[in-house]
């Protein structure tokens, strides 16, 4: 008896092993299941999988057919090495822990290369070869573990992948087992989570490759199924891989673009945090904190990877800066808070995005909140702190950016000036930074195809620092309407917004006197008016009596428009003013029985026009008061017949019996053509 | 069963299929040799954007010709069919045959072609291949001849580890392509049938 299981063994170390292995990953699989191993040899087995990806090519379906060979070797340690579990458990908990596995780590490890060789019908059908008909009263460990491993893809790559849809057979082996009797185990999800997508901050450049490589391991694979609808679908492949059909090509800086802006968020939640973090509060291991934090730092380096790889575009560039050092000081103060010297973490200016282009000129007093803008006391500081504001940016906004506005539709002074509340700061920004909040890839197409999906911001001052008028018209793209190029201006726009994934362009303060004729001037050269425009928004700077004014034949009406109706109500009067002119007579009333202060209405409009606010009649609203505070808003440069295309965003920020209050919105539509 | 008899007969009668890999320069006439070869017909072509594959019967071989375009956009693109050819016979390794199509009037890309060649040939997934060389375009006046084509290549260094050869075609003719599958034919080592 022990002879011939002797023989038996032999036979299948001779046997089956016989065939010799062709090549170095057939080697190392042959190895790795050798059924002289007592358990499965992870070192080996990670070997493996980096051959596989260092070869590409053939290797992981090499890799995938041989593995399947040993799955179904008729020794069940070759199999269960195969599978990569200890073949000889010390019962009863060595049998229940998860061990890693060859197969399991082939596809932990090798991405969708070998994703797509596991979910051909060949290899599904090969892996539960041994499965009888009817699921067995006491099923064996590798069949256990084989249905664990299909659960487990089931629910993590059919779901998650980005190529799902090419994973179908999992799901249908899947189903087909299930209907058979075969009972799933039931598998942790933590364990499996590796095989989802990683949300580590990645590049364009990254995310391209991952794509070419997915592209290229279907081809592969496409053309060595070699039947005619697979070849077909070759072809097309080529054509894409190619670069000759970019129908459905990705814009990957929009993408990653969208990645930075998740990073943002995080830092933002962090420093939120850190905000609300007292003396004599603990920080643990693995809490949320740690998370966030490491998240910061391990997205860091990838930024100063793809501040290189954008090295083209200086307002990138520049805007990852600003975003890295703004991570590295949360991160900083993390780490000061963490040790427990929250004096010193304290000393650091918080990291909070978009406030860091003050933060690096002003250091600690940058305080200065994007909520609190309509609050007087900050934009009074730092008004104060950059005297001869107004002269500065004068000068140097249109110098460093009239040429990229042009070319990009973007403006000066965006969303980092404009929450910051001071004017000046908007042009050193401007200058040090050569940017503006707003860098924007896609902004040429963009300009071309949609130029009413961006927003010329107006940026002036607060009613209580009445010696500040804004030079500056921070332009930045609004969320565009396709949803690819939506992502693409967000993240950078958002740097300044409060709410990053909206890319609101609400960081403007309201204007408190009519614009002089200098501040026209620079808007006209600043805003990235279409070109039709351009020219046309210089020219008439300042001077609302176009000589070209054409009575129209049609008569100009007004339009009652209400903007919101809640504790205030605001009602537009829209009527046209001259042939590019809109005209807007804005009345704001009081609903409630309480008495409102400090309120303040600002607006933003499609970019191509420039809006020109004169002061508000006041900022108090008593109890029940109608139409207590009125205010002139014109909206230049929109032709006769386009002013259905103009569209607005608002916020109010109020004091309703000393509560702070905000309230904004969108109008799609002024009514007026 | 009837797999294994026809595996059998051709065993017994010499019949032997090869998956070939025509490669070379945009424009050198890969398309209009492919269709010379399956239709004995002269056919007009656009430039190949992707490939083509075709099975042809000659001497009892079945070749199996993939024909990928040539654009250098998609060059990078032809590693895939290297390996391609293992089809569904997993104990074959590699493509058995590479046909190189070289337009022999366009000298000023002659280097161009050399490199190409060189990447493809020295290739892990090419090294058992046959290369076969066609000078095309030999109708053409001041078109190289074959042995000005491999030392411009310079075959007997990039090629030294492989089986090769440069035949003078015609694809429009038809002249000599059907003398450079007999070549391979002759020379591809048959893979032992399991």
């Amino acid at each position: 008896m022990e002879a011939a299981s002797a023989r038996m063994a032999a036979r299948d170390r001779y046997g089956q092993f016989g065939e010799p292995p062709t090549s170095q990953l057939q080697r190392f699989i042959l190895n790795a299941c050798d059924p002289q191993n007592f358990e499965p040899n992870l070192a080996l087995n990670l070997e493996i999988s980096d051959l596989i990806n260092a070869k590409k090519g053939s290797a992981p379906r090499e890799a995938a057919v041989s593995i399947v060979h040993y799955i179904n070797h008729r020794n069940p340690n070759v199999s269960l090495l195969a599978l990569n579990v200890r073949p000889n458990p010390s019962p009863p908990q060595a049998s229940n822990s998860p061990h890693l596995q060859l197969l399991d780590i082939c596809v932990k490890n090798c991405g969708y290369p070998f994703h797509l060789q596991i979910s051909t019908k060949e290899f599904l059908n090969e892996l539960v070869r041994r499965f009888p008909e009817r699921p067995p009263v006491h099923s064996t460990r590798v069949q256990q573990r084989i249905l664990e491993l299909i659960e487990e893809w089931r629910q993590t790559i059919c779901q998650t992948s980005r190529h799902k849809e090419d994973l179908g057979f999992i799901r249908d082996m899947h189903r087909l087992l299930s209907f058979k009797g075969y009972v799933f185990p039931q598998i942790r999800k933590e364990d499996a989570a590796v095989l989802n997508p990683s949300d580590n901050l990645r590049s364009a450049e990254e995310m391209e490759e991952e794509e070419r490589e997915a592209q290229s391991a279907k081809l592969q694979e496409l053309i060595r199924r070699g039947g005619p609808q697979d070849l077909q679908e070759a072809n097309k492949l080529m054509k894409v891989m190619a670069g000759y059909d970019t129908r459905n090509k990705t814009d990957w800086r929009a993408k990653a673009a969208e990645e930075v802006s998740r990073i943002q968020q995080k830092a933002r939640i962090l420093e939120e945090m850190l905000e609300g973090y007292k003396q004599g509060d603990h920080m643990k291991e693995g809490d949320v904190f740690e998370e966030l934090a490491s998240a910061l730092q391990s997205a860091q380096p990838k930024i100063q990877r793809m501040c290189e790889e954008e090295s083209e575009d200086h307002e990138a560039v520049a805007k990852l800066f600003e975003i890295n050092d703004s991570i590295h000081r949360t991160t900083e103060r993390y780490k000061l808070f963490k040790k427990g010297d929250i004096e010193g973490a304290n000393k650091i200016p918080k990291g909070t995005l978009g406030r860091s282009g003050a933060g690096v000129t002003k250091g600690p007093d940058n305080t200065l909140n994007l909520i609190d803008f309509g609050d007087p006391e900050p934009a009074t500081q730092t008004a104060g702190s950059n005297a001869g504001g107004p002269a500065q940016p004068a000068q140097s906004a249109p110098k460093g950016n009239a040429l990229e506005d042009d070319l990009l539709g973007l403006s000066l002074g965006g969303s980092t000036y404009g929450q910051t509340g001071g004017i000046s700061l908007g042009g050193s920004n401007g200058s040090v930074l050569g940017l503006s909040g707003v860098a924007v890839p896609q902004a040429k197409t963009q300009q071309s195809s949609i130029p009413q999906s961006t927003l010329d911001l107006f940026g002036a001052s607060n009613a209580p620092v009445p010696q500040i008028t804004s030079p500056s018209i921070p332009a930045y793209s609004q969320p565009a309407p396709r949803p690819s190029a939506r992502s693409t201006p967000d993240p950078f726009a958002s740097l300044a917004s409060s709410t990053p994934r909206q890319g609101s362009p609400f960081q403007f303060q309201q204007s408190i006197k009519s614009q002089p004729s200098g501040t026209v001037d620079l808007l006209g050269v600043g805003a990235p008016a279409p070109s039709s425009n351009l020219a046309q928004s210089s020219a008439s700077a300042a001077n609302d009596d176009d000589e070209w004014t054409f009575a129209s034949a049609v008569p100009d009406t007004s339009k009652e428009l209400t903007v919101t109706n809640t504790s205030i109500n605001v009602v537009f009067n829209v009527s046209r003013e001259s042939n590019d002119v809109l005209l807007i007579k804005s009345r704001v009333s009081n609903n409630t029985t309480l008495p409102i202060s400090d309120l303040t209405f600002q607006l933003a409009a499609s970019k191509g026009c420039q809006l020109q606010l004169e002061p508000q009649t006041g900022v108090y609203l008593t109890p029940n008061q109608q139409n207590g505070i009125t205010q002139v808003i014109r909206i230049k440069g929109v032709e006769r017949g386009q002013g259905n295309n103009v569209k607005m965003r608002w916020k109010a920020s109020y004091f309703l019996s000393g509560v702070k209050k905000d309230e904004m919105g969108e109008i799609s539509n002024l009514g007026v053509s | 069963m009837g797999g294994q008899i026809s595996k059998m007969m051709n065993r017994i009668f010499g019949s032997k299929e090869m998956r070939l890999l025509m490669l070379g320069l945009d424009a050198a006439g890969k398309t209009t040799i492919l269709y010379k070869l399956k239709l004995d017909q002269d056919v007009t072509t656009i430039p190949t954007v992707g490939f083509n594959v075709e099975t042809v019967t000659y001497k009892n071989t079945k070749f199996n010709v993939w024909d990928v375009g040539g654009q250098d956009k998609i060059r990078p693109l032809w590693r895939h069919y290297f390996s391609g050819m293992l089809g569904q016979h997993d104990s074959v390794p590699g493509t058995q045959g590479l046909i190189f199509v070289i337009d022999s009037n366009d000298r000023d890309r002659m280097d161009e072609a050399r490199t190409e060649l060189t990447r493809i040939i020295q290739d892990r997934e090419m090294k058992d291949a046959l290369l076969l060389v066609f000078a095309n375009k030999q109708d053409l006046a001041g078109a190289m001849r074959p042995n000005e084509v491999s030392e411009k290549l310079k075959l007997s260094s990039i090629a030294k580890d492989h089986v090769w050869k440069v035949e003078p075609s015609c694809a429009t003719t038809g002249e000599g392509i059907f003398e450079g599958l007999a070549w391979l034919s002759n020379n591809v080592k048959v893979p032992p049938t399991k």
